[in-house]
């Protein structure tokens, strides 16, 4: 209020000052767009006034978007719209509370994203590769899990009467979903296909066939407990879920046996048996089909192995629903209940399309990352429901070079005052973004798929782009070192959050922080 | 608040009940906190710690005017990726696995995250970001102190377009202030708190251009010399004293260019640039008799802060040393920390606060060079200087605010071990021996997109020296080569004089009143905004203008 006072009498004469004339910056500054929207911003921010406690906690995690990927992200966002690219925001980067997050695990420098999303499930870090278990487990070791599972905040809040959700563009069985429900010395045990003999014998659960008794699993670890399940359970991984027999093939298989599961157990025929009124849906179809006023519980599996990348989700045989729209139906379904709802989402392929060197497909995902978080923030009210929207490590992905402000962000670096493309020292034009790291250059047209690039071989180094398309779907980027996968990196990542509570969310914290924002927003452990 | 400490002390009671509970056998349906997973995690002292630090949360100090004293530390070029790995290597300098460290500024109680493209460029350069932080204001890329409507290079675009700092409100609101940098103090991001000018390359009057002089544009290191007269100049009815303390480098634009004017350590033969024959350290003794001209460390030392006045301390005759460097100094200079511990100490005599902006510019250079080493080394210095400002002030009245101005294309890559030496090869976990490529050779942690490449260079502390080599991009077999050594500068992929500034948002870091302001992404000028916020500079400034 007082910066508009000094705004106002910066353009008034100074004459009719009697005293203090008021007016040390000129007009040009204090009227400047920049000025001004920055002002108002601040002054915003010093009245707001946030309440500690919310009804419902919605956390999204974008597996592998870093920082570099969210600038890049909200580039091509505007981009996409006929900006120029630099001045947008994502849904979230909108949103008040900001914190730096240490994502390293307890044995690794650079973390995976079992280690990491146990931390932000359970409270507590712990090893690279496993889930929902301590640090005091040996990754592998079956015998070493027991009495070192950690109590997530899906599980405390089924404890609590409250709804619970868990979505992922990753298989369900994969590690950022897994350590919402799972306990596993190894994240690669997602279906008894996966699981050593020895774990086997010595009494390990795989992964999928923890989700399906996840109920049963967690009355038996508290004991006295009641809970009802997970209500809302969407993704892909069918194959987990299904025998290794081409009788169980969905009507969209891809594999000519969809199913990986050798014990012979169809878990998909468990769960609809627990859940006679559930639904259970595998496409778009089946998945419109459900009302979301009367489901009570919904499981849905969209894919044999991942779901599709968005940019490549029409090729899809049988159709499957965005992100978007997943956690539209979630909510839905969630808010039925007066006690509240836990939902966790998770965009998982963001780091799939940098493992394979494919900004386009790390950046479209990211994207709809953004479009799921707006409608959740929509569907929401800030008074009672805590967002937080982080990722769980990053990218050796980089924005490099001094390229023009609007310069296409897939596109080859141009610099400010030119149109055509700044050379190397080689001689060679090169392109904004890139990787230290990974498979390397190839030039796959307008393949949608970022996949695709592993049929071809490592190719790292430079390359001659004069001629190529670099903003194409199918264009990979340069890497350094030669690796059949671009890696993660360790640099820190942020935090988003709105919402009750979202005033803990600040300064540089360790990532097992999250845990303890949703326990301070809900009191988690609080006593009916 | 209250109902928050409530609900945690109910929590810790539950746990302790549980705890002298024989087991979970005797968990009632409403009470499962004693259920063995339960206290297994509630025990973890990841838990516990985490769960502590939100239990300390306090409510931020938001009243406008409430911050005395304002400080600004930008480390140039430090990404959040410099900000991990030279937290990791201050951790394993003192035996720590690195990662769990803190460096100063991490431990601040709210971090945000700056936009910092300038109005005509992606990916910006330190001109128009120094400008959109001290000025309020987004800019073009290498102007300094004056609007996007500048044409850059053009000297008659300046007038009309200048905008007021946050130094020269604080300087008008009678508050000490001062500027310290280890690049040259007319440097871009230092100039930008003091300067107004259509192109950032104009250091001196030889580096300006026929046009511009005729015009009647002032090369940069004269504007330092003459900022206060100018600033009485620019804004009527206002009467300020001059800039308290300015350290940095950059002697060679103060001197004429004239053998006779050399300093006792000048390294060329040729200390000074100025073709106009001015000394403007002479100039400046003249208008501040008072003052204390250093250059070097034995005049540093002997400053003594309770009765000083003014303070012009050039070190070098371009940028200072690198950190690790340092000791290498033909006549000695003084360390970030040091600096900022003498100029806190002289600003502080000022009843009416201070604003003191402090850069680390050679961060910047040494990522330039593909030197992590040195780059690591000065942002871990920064943690120091940044150290000894917390302490030097009060949290109650001091708002300090840590960020950079750009990032840089540096990434910490592979899946490296815990404690793995952070400018080591990468070990994974479990192993001892480096992990291979697909080339069949190991790779290091940290590396570059773009740059000159890999160069081993041994103990040399000096990263600047990789200009003298031609550019060696591409894979390199480092089996036999020490990585860790100061003198080793890593691989890049593409070919470059100089590695590149990167895009990406970097941190802001802050404490004290106000600090909370800087929570979210923010696009970059609105740094000065909270600064403005906290310390009520416009308001007061203006309270001081006194009518024609």
């Amino acid at each position: 209020m007082r910066i508009r006072t000094a705004i106002l009498s910066g353009v008034l004469p100074i004459a009719i000052a009697s005293h203090a004339a008021a007016a040390v910056m000129p007009a040009h500054q204090t009227s400047n767009p920049w000025y001004t929207d920055a002002a108002t911003s601040t002054n915003a921010k010093a009245t707001a006034t946030t309440p500690n406690k919310a009804k419902n906690v919605i956390l999204f995690v974008g597996d592998g978007m870093g920082v570099s990927t969210l600038t890049a992200a909200r580039i091509l966002q505007g981009q996409q719209k006929g900006n120029q690219g630099e001045e947008g925001l994502l849904s979230f980067e909108s949103f008040p509370h900001t914190a730096l997050v240490k994502t390293y695990n307890v044995d690794a420098q650079t973390p995976d994203s079992a280690g990491t999303m146990t931390a932000m499930m359970s409270g507590v870090k712990s090893d690279a590769g496993v889930l929902g278990v301590s640090e005091n487990i040996e990754r592998g070791d079956c015998s070493t899990v027991s009495g070192n599972e950690l109590i997530t905040a899906i599980e405390l809040a089924e404890l609590k009467g409250m709804s619970t959700g868990i979505i992922s563009t990753a298989r369900i069985t994969h590690a950022t979903p897994a350590a919402a429900y799972a306990k596993s010395a190894d994240r690669d045990w997602e279906d008894d296909g996966d699981l050593p003999d020895d774990a086997k014998a010595a009494g390990c659960e795989d992964i999928a066939s923890q989700l399906i008794n996840f109920e049963p699993n967690l009355e038996a670890r508290i004991e006295g407990a009641d809970v009802d399940g997970l209500e809302v359970v969407m993704g892909g991984g069918r194959r987990s879920f299904l025998p290794k027999d081409a009788a169980f093939n969905s009507d969209d298989a891809v594999s000519s046996v969809e199913g990986d599961r050798t014990d012979n157990r169809d878990l998909t025929a468990e769960w609809k048996a627990r859940y006679p009124n559930g639904d259970y849906v595998f496409d778009q179809s089946s998945f419109d089909g459900v009302n979301a006023n009367t489901a009570t519980k919904l499981f849905g599996l969209f894919n044999e192995s991942h779901m599709q990348y968005e940019a490549d989700r029409g090729n899809d045989v049988a159709g499957e629903p965005s992100l978007t729209e997943m956690t539209t139906k979630a909510i839905d379904i969630l808010d039925n209940n007066s006690k509240g709802y836990i939902l966790v989402v998770e965009s998982g392929r963001i780091d799939h399309g940098h493992h394979a060197g494919s900004a386009y497909s790390a950046l479209t995902d990211a994207i709809e990352l953004s479009n799921a978080v707006k409608a959740a923030a929509d569907a929401t009210s800030a008074d009672d429901t805590l967002i937080l929207v982080t990722a769980d490590h990053s990218h050796v992905f980089t924005i490099a070079g001094y390229p023009k402000r609007g310069n296409p962000i897939l596109g080859k670096v141009v610099n400010v005052g030119e149109t055509t493309p700044t050379t190397a020292a080689d001689g060679m034009p090169y392109t904004t973004v890139g990787y230290t790291n990974g498979l390397g250059f190839h030039d796959l047209g307008n393949a949608t798929d970022g996949d695709a690039v592993y049929s071809e071989g490592v190719q790292a180094g430079r390359a001659d782009l004069a001629s190529v398309d670099t903003e194409s779907s199918g264009f990979h980027q340069e890497a350094l070192v030669p690796l059949d996968s671009e890696t993660h990196a360790g640099e820190d990542i942020s935090l988003h959050a709105r919402g009750p509570g979202s005033q803990f969310v600040r300064g540089v914290v360790e990532q097992n922080l999250v845990f303890h924002l949703i326990n301070q927003a809900l009191d988690l452990l609080a006593s009916e | 608040m209250k109902y928050f400490k409530v609900a945690i002390l109910s929590a810790a009671v539950a746990g302790l009940a549980a705890c002298g509970g024989d087991n979970d056998k005797k968990s009632s349906s409403n009470n499962n906190s004693s259920a063995a997973i339960i206290e297994n995690t509630r025990s973890n002292a990841w838990y516990s710690d985490a769960e502590a630090k939100i239990a300390a949360t306090t409510q931020a100090n938001l009243n406008r005017g409430a911050a005395k004293n304002v400080i600004l530390f930008v480390g140039d070029g430090m990404g959040i990726s410099t900000v991990t790995a030279a937290r990791i290597l201050a951790g394993q300098l003192k035996g720590q696995s690195g990662e769990e460290n803190n460096l100063s500024f991490d431990l601040f109680p709210y971090t945000g995250l700056a936009k910092t493209y300038n109005v005509d460029a992606q990916t910006p350069d330190s001109a128009g970001t120094m400008t959109a932080l001290i000025s309020g204001v987004k800019t073009d890329v290498g102007v300094i102190g004056v609007n996007e409507n500048i044409v850059r290079g053009d000297c008659t675009t300046v007038a009309g377009n200048e905008l007021v700092t946050a130094l020269e409100l604080a300087e008008i609101a009678g508050k000490s202030t001062g500027i310290l940098s280890t690049a040259r103090i007319t440097h871009a991001t230092p100039a930008a708190t003091y300067a107004k000018s259509a192109d950032r390359d104009w250091e001196d009057d030889g580096d300006m251009p026929a046009a511009a002089i005729s015009a009647g544009c002032e090369d940069i290191a004269s504007q330092l010399i003459n900022f206060e007269p100018n600033l009485e100049a620019r804004i009527n009815g206002v009467d300020v004293d001059g800039i308290e303390v300015v350290m940095g480098g950059g002697r060679r634009s103060f001197l004429p260019k004239d053998a006779t004017f050399n300093s006792p350590d000048a390294v060329s033969s040729v200390e000074g640039d100025r073709t106009d024959g001015r000394d403007l350290t002479a100039e400046w003794k003249t208008r501040y008799p008072s003052g204390n001209y250093i250059f070097d460390q034995t005049s540093f030392d002997a400053i003594d802060t309770e009765s000083t006045s003014k303070v012009l301390g050039l070190f070098n005759e371009s940028h200072m040393q690198y950190e690790a460097d340092r000791g290498n100094d033909v006549a000695g200079e003084p360390s970030l920390s040091e600096m900022t511990e003498k100029a806190i100490k002289i600003l502080d005599n000022n009843d009416n606060g201070y604003f003191l902006m402090v850069e680390s510019g050679r961060i910047d250079h040494a990522h330039h060079a593909g030197n992590a080493y040195n780059a690591l080394n000065d942002a871990v210095e920064l943690s120091e200087a940044v150290a000894k400002a917390v302490e030097l002030s009060n949290s109650d009245d001091t708002l300090i605010i840590v960020t950079a101005d750009h990032s840089h294309v540096f990434t910490i890559a592979g899946y490296p071990k815990r404690g793995n030496p952070i400018l080591g090869k990468v070990v994974g976990i479990g192993s001892n021996s480096p992990s291979l490529a697909a080339d069949g050779t190991p790779y290091t942690t940290l590396g570059y997109t773009n740059g000159l490449g890999f160069r081993d260079l041994g103990n040399e502390t000096d990263a600047d020296e990789a200009y003298n080599q031609a550019i060696d991009t591409g894979r390199k077999d480092l089996s036999q080569i020490n990585t860790q050594a100061p003198g080793f500068h890593q691989e890049a992929l593409i070919p470059l004089g100089s590695e590149t500034h990167a895009g990406e948002d970097v941190g802001v870091y802050a404490s004290g009143p106000g600090a909370a302001l800087v929570s979210g992404t923010n696009e970059q000028n609105m740094v000065f905004h909270v600064m403005n916020y906290a310390a009520d500079l416009v308001n007061k400034a203006n309270s001081k203008q006194v009518a024609p």
